[in-house]
């Protein structure tokens, strides 16, 4: 039988705990030269992820297949597509995202009571408004049925079914929903497609992502994600949503399990608006950029912070991403050492840079001074701000930050029984820098917070709002030098450029691409899939787009082992 | 396990195997009692209840050899014991509720070695006082934070026990209602205190607007309703062809979705039924006793029309981030606990003890016409998640009984149990529940033992 995501989590954890200092033991396994690479990329530079080429099958090892609910966002953008816009918010479970990620609190976690309510309710009052509606109700339906029987209303469960469920309709499950129209078209025929409509809603073949596998016809001790699957598999993690017809025509006509098919849908898929607002999803939980909605500073202390400043820093990293992503299309792991941000009115007083043009609403590119303390992701307000307490820094949070985030290192947890306190900061005659380094001093805790705390006093010039700073609240002169494994460093500023060329990054994006597309940590046995992964993108400059490409492409996004038990 | 009635989809697993299911199934008597069950429910009963608030009590000598250098007194233990004890001064905000209380408890339970950190006092501490049972092993990560329980929390081991409501299940098995919003991490089991098992949460209303819907604002056109309870029979047979191709771990989370699918079909049913003591729709509140003073009054009116009789109210969340700046304290709670600052984390727990207040004043003005109040008949087991949150200490773990569980708790006692296993708390509310309970607690926390003076 399959287990669950926790165990794979446990081996994976348990292989990736290496060691406070030591990465998780595959340094230099990936070099950013791609040699280790299987076939070692093509080191071109144009839309050329895999030439059209058949990557060999059987040489990796696929981990498990998962049943992700859809998150909030897909299942508002499901509805969306096959209902159309405008329609009425309703209230759905918030997700979850153990190790960041949305899908894999999704493939993990069991829906509540009260959550499955919300589903009957938002199904209830959604169908409501778009069959309550003669214009719109007609234009999802395509026809005007006269009678539950009739060829319109019979079809339209076929071919509602099919957008809903991402794969046509079995006989058992058309007879089903037809059988819906029949009984319950009262007072009229409308009724039965609505609650027909409203049913397919709650049923769990739209609710989850039945991406299960067929037996692979080259080896049948594993499984091979179906057509219709693949078009789901893309759909979702290109454009953060169901599958259009195209996708499932195409799936119907035999394409999507091939390469050359699916680069050629990938692109189509990435040139659509929907990719730039799937890419920032992954961003935005990859960054953890959800916490800037629960950031609050004292009035007093901050008369800079407000609501919109915190969206603001959101808003900016946003725009970085889509400028690497898409209007750029260049080496990602750059976003860490960028001197060219974009700023609103708040953002550039914040950082005290001239930006012409900018307001409230307004964002403009602006160069950070070259003599300025700024340089790179982790200079910029929404890093500094959430990782940091509403009174003072928390270099321990940011280093942190630094190690799980942005190099998919390991901080290992206190042994038991530790001493967390940190002596408060009032009247106590000491920085918090000098406070912390007990830690770096206690046997303790040392193993960890020298791990940790070294890179994030580099931090310091930066307040709990991100502003530059060169004394502490207590009047004590800041000193943000610090420490990157082994190399002395004056601030953070000095750090991008080591970030940039970092090995780690470039496999860290990789690594937490693959845990949102899979909804679960990697396997033991998916290690080598991250290596050629890494590789391929090493080779192709770093650019995410090109990431994506061999991802859908790969032999580890492509195949399921089959369930345990098997 | 948890006990269900027979359940609409044990009938439809059957029908299922044709190529369609009939609609129309009836909803019958016998699997969910009489249809006045609700009324029944309303009348009679013990009301079983869980309150939580965050971060402990302020450090002092009883939560270790550390705490006690800090030299600071202890003011959440009553110096006497027995009944009728003089409330210590945390304690004095809830003078006049008759509220017991049991001090020197503590989890009993195991701490595995690997992986490394299950000892944290938030996690342990939390998962202990909920589940009477450790976090699970498996896929705990303390780097990340993830944890996740290995059954349900107390209340919906009520809610789901044969004892409890026997046939006569109200229209809500139970509640789970919160207050704080504020989060130590995004990750659900920190927002949530009521679990079903592991990786399986219920996460708080918080929302009085929310609340008022979800027990006041009930469909009237029963024609519709029946509609929509006839169409997810069609959803439960594409849930049961799902789950029977799938693995176990999947399958255990569509079978539960299917119970809850079975579950609303049965509350729809009961939704036509209206509580004629309905509040007008209510306003809300960012202070957190105004709006504990609002989610309690609607919870109170609920209890009172018999919508249910288990709940858990989350006043702070685990570890919660609160700011309290009403109080002058700059910092989220968890900051500040760790940061040291004790005056600090006397007034927030004051100040948590006075909405601890506020909501039982709400259950106390719900009189009915016999003269008892819902206090007469509620048993709510209030706790927190370890004893102090300095060191995160796990001795002395706070826990108050308020309510006379119809005269199964002893009112206004004090029992001291030095060293006392944590679960004895949960066995005490379950045999004032009249669920039969030789033991309870797991993993080293098990115990047959009761609080002898508090359990009448």
């Amino acid at each position: 039988m399959r287990r669950g995501l926790w165990t794979t989590s446990v081996g994976a954890c348990a292989l990736l705990a290496m060691a406070c200092g030591g990465a998780n033991g595959r340094d230099g396994d990936a070099g950013a030269d791609g040699t280790t690479s299987a076939d070692g990329g093509d080191g071109g530079d144009g839309d050329d992820a895999d030439d059209g080429g058949e990557d060999p099958v059987g040489v990796f090892d696929p981990g498990v297949a998962t049943l992700p609910r859809l998150t909030y966002t897909q299942y508002r953008n499901a509805l969306q597509d096959l209902l159309g816009e405008g329609l009425p918010p309703t209230l759905v479970e918030a997700d979850t995202n153990p190790y960041l990620f949305f899908n894999i609190g999704n493939a993990s976690t069991t829906l509540s009571e009260l959550g499955t309510q919300q589903y009957e309710e938002a199904a209830d009052e959604i169908t409501h408004f778009v069959f309550d509606d003669p214009v719109r109700r007609l234009e999802v339906v395509g026809c005007a049925p006269a009678s539950p029987t009739d060829a319109c209303a019979q079809g339209f469960v076929a071919t509602f079914g099919r957008r809903a469920f991402r794969r046509p309709l079995t006989p058992t499950e058309l007879a089903r929903w037809q059988q819906v129209v029949v009984d319950l078209s009262d007072p009229d025929v409308w009724e039965g497609l609505r609650l027909t409509v409203a049913g397919m809603l709650q049923s769990p073949n739209f609710l989850y992502r039945v991406e299960l596998g067929e037996p692979d016809p080259e080896d049948p001790t594993r499984r091979r994600f179906t057509a219709y699957e693949m078009a789901s598999r893309l759909s979702f993690l290109l454009w953060n949503t169901t599958p259009d017809d195209t996708l499932l025509d195409a799936a119907e006509a035999g394409e999507l399990l091939d390469a050359g098919s699916l680069v050629a849908h990938a692109e189509r898929l990435l040139a659509d608006p929907r990719a730039r607002q799937a890419v920032q999803d992954f961003f935005a939980q990859y960054f953890d950029l959800g916490r800037l909605a629960w950031v609050s500073r004292d009035p007093v202390e901050y008369p800079e912070f407000s609501p919109t400043l915190v969206a603001a820093m959101r808003t900016e990293v946003q725009l970085l991403v889509d400028d690497f992503v898409f209007r750029r299309d260049t080496d990602v792991r750059e976003i860490f050492g960028t001197t060219r941000t974009f700023v609103n009115d708040e953002l550039a007083a914040l950082y005290e840079v001239d930006a012409p043009g900018a307001s409230p609403i307004a964002f403009v590119p602006v160069d950070l001074p070259a003599d300025g303390p700024r340089a790179g992701l982790l200079t910029l307000g929404a890093f500094l701000t959430m990782n940091a307490h509403e009174s003072e820094t928390s270099p321990t949070l940011r280093g942190k930050y630094l190690r799980e985030r942005v190099l998919c290192q390991t901080v290992p947890p206190p042994p038991p029984n530790v001493d967390t306190d940190i002596v408060p900061g009032e009247n106590t005659g000491k920085t918090l820098r000098e406070r912390l380094e007990q830690h770096m001093t206690d046997p303790a805790c040392a193993s960890c917070h020298t791990f940790i705390d070294p890179p994030g006093f580099l931090f310091e010039s930066y307040d709990s709002l991100g502003r530059f700073r060169t004394e502490d609240g207590n009047g004590y002169p800041i000193d943000a030098s610090g420490d990157f494994d082994g190399a002395p460093l004056a601030g953070a500023k000095d750090l991008a450029p080591l970030l940039v060329e970092h090995e780690r990054v470039g496999l860290c994006v990789t690594t937490q691409l693959l845990r949102h597309a899979q909804g679960r940590l990697e396997t033991e046995a998916e290690l080598d899939i991250l290596d050629d992964l890494d590789a391929k993108f090493a080779a192709d400059g770093y650019r995410f787009r090109q990431l994506l490409l061999h991802l859908v492409t790969h032999e580890g996004f492509r195949y399921a082992a089959a369930p345990e038990g098997e | 396990m948890v006990w269900r009635p027979i359940s609409r989809r044990t009938l439809l697993r059957g029908a299922a195997a044709g190529t369609t299911v009939g609609l129309g199934l009836p909803v019958l008597e016998a699997m969910y009692g009489p249809r006045d069950a609700l009324a029944d429910a309303g009348d009679a009963g013990p009301i079983f209840g869980v309150f939580f608030w965050a971060n402990g009590t302020p450090w002092h000598a009883g939560h270790g050899s550390e705490q006690a250098a800090a030299g600071q007194p202890d003011l959440w233990t009553p110096a006497a014991t027995g009944p009728g004890y003089a409330p210590s001064q945390l304690l004095l905000p809830l003078d006049g509720h008759q509220v017991s209380i049991a001090t020197g408890l503590e989890p009993h339970t195991e701490i595995p070695d690997s992986p490394a950190g299950q000892g944290d006092g938030h996690m342990r501490g939390f998962m202990v006082a909920l589940t009477a049972d450790r976090p699970r092993s498996e896929g705990y990560d303390h780097p990340s934070h993830t944890l996740t329980a290995l059954r349900p929390s107390l209340d919906q081991y009520v809610a789901d026990h044969e004892d409890f409501y026997g046939g006569a299940i109200p229209r809500f098995r139970s509640l789970v209602l919160g207050v704080s919003e504020a989060r130590f991490h995004d990750y659900g089991h920190w927002n949530a205190i009521s679990y079903n098992g592991p990786d399986s949460t219920n996460l708080p209303v918080s929302d009085p607007g929310q609340l008022y819907e979800l027990l006041f604002d009930v469909p009237d056109d029963a024609v519709a309703v029946s509609r929509r309870v006839n169409l997810l029979d069609a959803v439960l047979a594409d849930a049961n062809e799902l789950s029977a191709r799938l693995g176990a771990a999947d399958k255990i989370r569509i079978e539960a979705h299917l119970d809850h699918i079975a579950e609303i079909q049965r509350r729809l049913d009961l939704s036509v039924a209206v509580c004629e003591n309905a509040p007008t729709p209510p306003g809300t509140s960012d202070d957190l006793i105004a709006r504990t003073q609002i989610m309690a009054e609607l919870l109170a009116v609920g209890l009172s029309c018999g919508l249910t009789r288990v709940f858990s109210f989350m006043l702070t969340s685990p570890a919660t981030t609160h700011v309290f700046s009403n109080l002058g304290v700059p910092d989220g709670m968890h900051k500040t606990c760790h940061d040291g600052h004790w005056d600090r984390v006397r007034a927030i727990t004051d100040y948590q003890m006075q909405a601890f207040r506020v909501f039982l004043d709400q259950m106390a003005a719900v009189v009915d016409p016999m003269g008892n109040s819902l206090m007469q008949r509620l048993c709510i087991f209030a706790t927190s998640e370890y004893g102090e949150g300095w060191k995160h200490g796990n001795k002395e773990h706070p826990v108050l009984f308020a309510g006379q569980a119809c005269g199964a708790i002893n009112p206004g006692v004090h029992e001291r149990v030095p060293d006392g296993n944590l679960s004895m708390a949960h066995v005490t509310a379950l045999r004032a529940l009249g669920i039969t309970t030789p033991s309870y607690g797991f993993n080293g926390g098990e115990t047959t033992e009761h609080l002898a003076q508090i359990l009448a």
